[in-house]
């Protein structure tokens, strides 16, 4: 999200899902993504718009079951994407398959691309990547083929990683440089991990942007909320949230207020936050089940379940869409937005809303975005794609038509650097982690449903047979996965979606933490951990 | 692009070329029935979407009807529909299942008794008792005193021994008692109408009445004669049967919804009709019960302690707990004459004896009390009349005949005839007699409306229909009353039933339709079902209530059973065969047929188990029984997970030999469930079958990851009772994951918490909202003064929603003064 913002000047999915629905690329670009089981329905789209004849590239280490069906698939070392993106580039300058007029009307800093990607040649791409030279040029004819519409899919497989921000730079330069953005069927579509990542960061829940992605240096923009708000407003940024821990353990943070999160279970290394949470004067968790955070504060508020509020969520195609209120919260527990209200009044600072859409206008006036979006409209039009500029606008399926947000877009080189904690001698194998379709992150509400459970149980380690053979591991049997921070005991499943040297857990079970095993390296731009890869051990228990 | 005119059924359309007559009458919203058709993949093989097209000799398949220019579509038209009606009957013969449970079918009162179990078995004991309250006001005191219809018709009896409903129904009101002392709060009225409506009468119909017009909004007040509401409940049933307690819980859940109660004030003696009216009651309804003992006609009936056994249990429930004799005589085989001896026998009253006219298993009472008077010791006189009461030296004496049977006559039925010399004497401290109730209505001046009510030739208020009107003009009767002494649950139904046509009445409404009774059943009595339907189950006996011992419950008044543990109802609940089709309300075989007039008892239905039920998936189960064959399953399945296919057709050309099975494509989103026309595909977590009461459609968003599928949550009550998903809205199109589709159990989850928690001493343990907000904001307030806004930092998140997200925010930088707020984007 961070490196689109940069690039583009937004950093939210440029195109929607419908487009792959209605078979308009020709071409899709899949990478760090496995939509079968992160984002189903939008799987299943991508499914029909190769029904309808659109080109696959998977660049994925894991042989999922889009990788197979695949007219071509990358199976890269994880961890090289930001390689093998400016190999492509590398060959579509050479072959000339970049659209030159697009670049030169809609674009600034091509000159140092073609620098930094000089040295990228199909070779030394192919040496740290695995994937052949071949392979190589074909991926760069079929997505560069001009005239094609070509669409990019990406998930947190490209982010999550400490060089997160770079991947996703590098593919931006990619599609740029090819005049795919800004059309139908074309574009850069980050799939969000969560059902309101996209409106989480529109609201401004961010250390270093207001509401509507307003900087924290804009005078006018601090006019305008200060007066409508009646206090003063900071404007140092804040520390993002996968700081905050060091910054408790040096004594800079005292105090936290942790809203539906569950970092205990969720935080890589997750020793470190629970030493930082031990170390706090006070912290007060709001959800709806007692999680392992909430079971080590000071006070918990107990919060209602989505199916116990009003209220809006968007979700990645930037479509706002209303979330209604079925029935009443057990017991004494509470819709989010009235404990916000009440626990402000308490502060002495009035928050008096009658109801979310109350709220929302309120949103609404200070997020530009939204301007154009209210609960009546919603209710009778359904979900409206962002921007909304006015109250007569239908809102925007497809970003950066004719102009981007940013003006020109900008071209970003970036330079391949090894993942961090790459297999050593010691800590021979990779572990990479990620989902299963029928689980949810932590499983606080997917575990919770007996027939979910009936279809998946248990995590199971993914295992490849070549490994399970030297290994001596066996279907089912249980391994323990030890790395420079934890060890986990863990059955395993021999199986041919991982590559040879990698072993794949997901991520939902609390019986098998994990995040004890991931590192805390943190991406430059975003910090985002690099959840993907870490470099551990494998031992047998039989 | 060009587009072509037609008209169907009179609404002109202009559709692109190559839309088919079926397409277009949906952009008109006219639904033309249809089974198999899926876009691009069915083969037009159900034919029931025939419509006339103006010029053609023969109705003609919509789905495969191209629009033509100036076409003249007619899509319900007399032909069209005995076509299609009879195309419906040849595939309703192929179609074995139950719509309803037999259970369902067979309660008076049609509580959804398989839905109810259904809550058991998931702990949902305040939704399983919202959902009897749909039918049933009086969960306590049926779930006690009811003669379980129901439980005759259980299939389970096929395996071992029917459900124990009637405990369960127990279980879930004395449960919701002890967990909610305070009342049982979750019975939702309808905004007030400002209409007003007297119920005469606080028993078990009265009661049923002002609890069903409250919720639909109006001013009910319970007129009742007597110092307490409860009628027969109260004054018909010693406290061993039903606590005071437990009746008072029962009653206060109906009057804490609003009814006003005015005790203690007697229909002619207190107030008369025209009274009421002049009061400005819209609506009266008469619910005086029968509780007047009729006499019975032998010489010595007026001695001194020889009385009517209802006004001696009368006199019992209101508190005389004492009688000083050592033997007693009780005339008849009711449950008022079995509930009078067993009362005796608690007030120390060691010889207690019923002389009764039936035999043993002709008995009146419940075959249950019976067998628990036996067992505390009282003795039964069977086929005998009483012939002559006398006194003698402070001692009665009561004469009696003994009978046999005699010959039988010519229709084959035996009479009681007299035993030749079997003439005995018995003696008493006291005689009572039970010889039936009847109604008591005072005398009234002749010019009042009461003599204007009519009578029926035993003395009960005649009324002209269903509707349960009186002959005076805005008054209605119901329960005992109108019908004799009856079992609680159904003066309930008639109480409901007066209530229901009130309701239409004075709100001018139009009485809802009564449901159609179309039913599929693969059995009507349980001697018609073939016991292959329970062939596979493992027998597990039905649980036993715990009971008092003998010793103690002769002794004192208090309830003899003591009610299902959690334990027993878990494991009772667990013994349902769920017989009904959870598919109920989504059938578009059964849809079709109620609205095409399809009569099965003409036509009939499939009769055969032809194919085991396969419940291999983990999500759903197949019953191909049920299988018309539409394919609309397979053909909607987007990940070519299913096979469905047939050997051969009959000669009604209906397919046979069907199999059916998924593949490992499968993703488990069990889109093909949700395309089933009939219930051969059920989703197994789905067990509350949807009848009674309507559901609700919550059209929302999903909160799992971030595609923003909408989909509609169909809730009754506070439940979830599946997900389904909006053909027609984006970004979804209908389509849902497995997740979007099932993932909702953590909602109701007992670990959810309900209260606010603050530490103390080092535990975590509940608090009161204003507590614990003002300790956060103490602490959070302490923080900022001594070091700072930026020494706290918030944590938002991107599974709330957008609003408290912006709240949350602007919680942390306007109130608290810190930009150090982020959220899990990158977590």
């Amino acid at each position: 999200m961070a490196s689109l913002a940069l690039t583009l000047g937004s950093g939210a999915m440029t195109n929607c899902v419908s487009d792959f629905m209605n078979g308009e690329p020709d071409v899709i670009f899949m990478i760090g993504s496995n939509p079968d089981t992160s984002h189903p329905i939008t799987g299943l789209r991508v499914r029909q718009a190769i029904k309808k004849g659109a080109k696959l590239i998977v660049v994925d280490p894991r042989g999922t079951d889009f990788a197979k069906q695949a007219d071509l698939w990358l199976n890269l070392q994880p961890g090289s994407d930001v390689a093998l993106i400016n190999g492509l580039i590398h060959i579509i300058f050479k072959e000339d398959l970049w659209d030159k007029e697009y670049v030169e009307e809609r674009t600034e800093n091509i000159e140092e691309l073609q620098i930094v990607t000089e040295k990228y040649t199909p070779e030394y791409v192919s040496e740290i990547t695995g994937v052949s030279v071949e392979d190589l040029h074909a991926a760069a004819r079929l997505y560069a083929s001009p005239g094609q519409k070509s669409s990019i899919l990406y998930g947190m497989g490209l982010a999550h990683w400490v060089a997160g921000t770079d991947n996703v730079k590098a593919v931006s330069n990619m599609a740029l440089l090819c005049g795919k953005i800004g059309v139908k069927g074309g574009g850069i579509n980050p799939l969000r991990g969560q059902n309101n990542v996209q409106g989480a960061c529109d609201m401004g829940a961010l250390f270093n942007t207001l509401p509507g992605y307003a900087g924290l240096t804009r005078d006018d923009i601090f006019d305008k909320y200060e007066k409508m708000w009646g206090v003063k407003m900071p404007r140092i940024p804040g520390k993002p949230a996968t700081e905050v821990w060091d910054n408790i353990l040096d004594g800079n943070i005292r105090g936290i207020y942790v809203f539906g999160e569950d970092p205990v279970l969720a935080d890589p290394n997750a020793g470190h936050a629970v030493a930082a949470i031990d170390k706090l004067e006070f912290m007060v968790v709001q959800d709806i089940f007692l999680t392992d955070t909430a079971k080590k504060a000071d006070v918990v508020l107990p919060a209602a379940c989505f199916a116990e509020k009003d209220g809006t969520f968007t979700c990645s195609e930037r479509r706002v869409q209303r979330v209604r209120k079925a029935f009443a919260p057990p017991g004494d527990a509470k819709a989010d937005w009235e404990i916000f209200c009440e626990l402000s009044k308490k502060m002495g600072y009035a928050m008096d809303y009658e109801s979310p859409s109350d709220i929302f206008d309120e949103a609404a006036s200070l997020t530009p975005q939204y301007a154009g979006i209210n609960y009546k409209r919603l209710d009778e039009e359904g979900g409206l794609q962002w921007p909304v500029p006015d109250i007569g606008h239908p809102g925007t399926p497809i970003l950066h038509v004719g102009k981007f947000t940013r003006g020109k877009a900008l071209f970003i080189p970036t330079e391949f650097e090894a993942a961090k904690e790459m297999p050593d001698k010691e800590f021979s194998m990779m572990l990479t982690t990620g989902r299963d379709v029928s689980h949810y992150n932590f499983g606080s509400m997917t575990r919770r449903t007996p027939s979910i459970e009936r279809i998946c149980p248990e995590a199971l380690a993914d295992v490849h047979p070549e490994d399970a053979e030297r290994l001596g591991i066996t279907e089912k049997s249980w391994i323990r996965l030890k790395s420079r921070r934890g060890e986990v005991k863990v059955r395993a499943t021999i199986s041919e979606r991982v590559q040879v040297g990698t072993v794949f857990i997901p991520y939902h079970f609390a019986e098998v933490p994990i995040n004890n095993l991931t590192v805390n390296h943190l991406d430059k731009l975003s910090r985002s951990p690099q959840y993907k890869a870490c470099a551990i051990k494998v031992e047998v228990l039989g | 692009m060009s587009t072509i005119s037609l008209t169907i059924d009179g609404r002109n359309i202009r559709v692109a070329p190559r839309t088919t007559v079926l397409e277009a009458a949906k952009l008109l919203n006219i639904e033309i029935p249809t089974f198999c058709f899926v876009k691009g993949k069915s083969k037009a093989h159900c034919k029931i979407c025939l419509v006339e097209v103006e010029g053609k000799a023969k109705p003609l398949r919509s789905c495969v009807t191209v629009a033509r220019e100036g076409m003249v579509v007619l899509t319900d038209t007399d032909d069209v529909r005995a076509q299609r009606t009879k195309n419906l009957e040849i595939l309703a013969e192929s179609h074995f299942g139950d719509c309803k449970a037999p259970c369902n079918m067979s309660c008076p009162g049609q509580i959804n008794i398989q839905g109810f179990i259904a809550h058991v078995r998931k702990k949902e004991y305040d939704e399983a008792l919202r959902l009897i309250m749909e039918r049933n006001p009086l969960p306590f005191s049926v779930g006690r005193v009811c003669p379980r219809f129901c439980e005759v018709e259980c299939r389970r009896s096929l395996i071992d021994e029917p459900i124990a409903v009637n405990h369960l129904e127990r279980f879930v009101a004395d449960w919701c008692l002890e967990h909610h002392p305070g009342g049982f709060k979750c019975i939702a009225c309808k905004p007030d109408t400002g209409k007003k409506v007297a119920v005469v009468g606080g028993g078990p119909a009265g009661l049923s009445t002002a609890f069903y017009l409250r919720k639909a909004g109006h001013d009910v007040t319970l007129f009742e004669g007597a110092e307490k509401l409860g009628g027969a409940l109260r004054y018909g049933l010693p406290e061993y049967r039903i606590p005071r307690k437990v009746l008072d819980y029962e009653i206060k859940t109906i009057t804490d919804l609003g009814v006003s109660v005015a005790c203690g004030q007697k229909w002619g003696r207190d107030f008369s009709l025209n009274d009421l009216k002049k009061k400005g009651f819209d609506a009266i309804s008469l619910a005086v019960g029968a509780l007047k003992g009729k006499t019975i006609d032998i010489d010595g009936i007026d001695l001194p302690f020889v009385h009517p056994a209802i006004d001696f249990l009368k006199d019992v429930t209101d508190g005389k707990k004492e009688f000083p004799g050592k033997r007693a005589i009780v005339i008849g085989g009711s449950n008022i004459a079995i509930g009078t001896a067993r009362s005796l026998v608690r007030m120390g009253v060691r010889e207690v004896t019923i002389v009764y006219s039936s035999s043993p298993d002709k008995i009146q009472a419940h075959k249950h009390s019976h067998k628990e008077a036996v067992r505390e010791g009282i003795k039964f006189i069977p086929m005998a009349i009483p012939m002559q009461i006398f006194e003698r030296g402070g001692t009665l004496f009561m004469r009696i005949q003994r009978m046999a049977l005699g010959e039988p006559a010519k229709s084959g039925r035996s009479h009681h005839v007299p035993t030749a010399g079997l003439n005995e004497s018995l003696q008493a401290d006291i005689i009572l007699y039970s010889g039936g109730q009847e109604l008591a209505l005072e005398s009234f001046s002749a010019n009042s409306l009461e003599r204007k009510l009519e009578l029926t030739p035993s003395g009960l208020i005649k009324v002209q229909d269903k509707s349960q009107k009186t002959a005076v003009d805005g008054v209605w009767a119901s329960g005992d009353a109108i019908t004799g002494p009856r079992s609680v649950i159904e003066a309930v139904v008639s109480g409901r039933r007066v209530a229901k046509y009130i309701h239409a009445e004075i709100s001018g409404e139009k009485k809802e339709p009564a449901e159609s009774n179309f039913n599929f059943t693969r059995g009507d009595t349980l001697k018609d079902v073939d016991p292959v339907l329970v062939k596979g189950y493992e027998p597990q006996k039905r649980e036993t209530m715990p009971s008092l011992e003998m010793e103690e419950r002769l002794i004192c008044f208090d309830e003899v059973r003591k009610g299902f543990t959690l334990k027993n109802a878990t494991r009772e609940a667990g013994r349902c065969l769920s017989c009904g089709c959870t598919a109920y309300d989504r059938c578009d075989l059964r849809r079709y047929s109620v609205s095409h007039g399809v009569d099965l008892q003409k036509t009939g239905m499939a009769a055969l188990h032809q194919y085991p039920v396969d419940a291999s998936h983990p999500l759903f189960e197949m019953d191909l029984n049920k299988c018309i064959y539409c394919q609309r399953c397979k053909n909607n399945c987007e990940y070519d997970a299913l096979e469905l296919s047939c050997e051969g057709t009959d000669e009604q050309k209906r397919p046979v030999g069907l199999s059916f099975s998924f593949n490992d494509k499968c993703v488990n989103c069990c889109n093909c469930v949700d395309s089933c026309t009939t219930g051969a595909l059920t989703k197994k977590d789905v067990l509350v079958p949807i009848i009674n009461e309507p559901v609700r459609y919550v059209k929302t968003t999903c909160p799992y990851c971030g595609s923003g599928c909408q989909m509609n949550l169909k809730i009754k009550g506070q439940t979830i009772m599946e997900v389904v998903a909006d053909k027609s809205a984006a970004p979804n199109y209908g389509m849902l994951c497995v997740k979007g589709r099932f993932a909702f159990d953590f909602i109701k989850h007992p670990d959810r918490l309900t209260k606010p928690l603050v530490r103390k001493n080092g535990q975590l343990v509940e608090s009161s909202w204003d507590d614990a907000l003002s300790l956060v904001a103490k602490r959070f307030t302490e923080l900022r003064d001594r070091h700072g806004a930026d020494s706290i930092a918030g944590f938002s998140c991107a599974r709330a929603t957008n609003e408290e997200n912006f709240l949350m925010q602007k919680f942390m930088r306007a109130v608290v003064g810190t930009n150090n707020i982020d959220h899990c984007a990158r977590l």
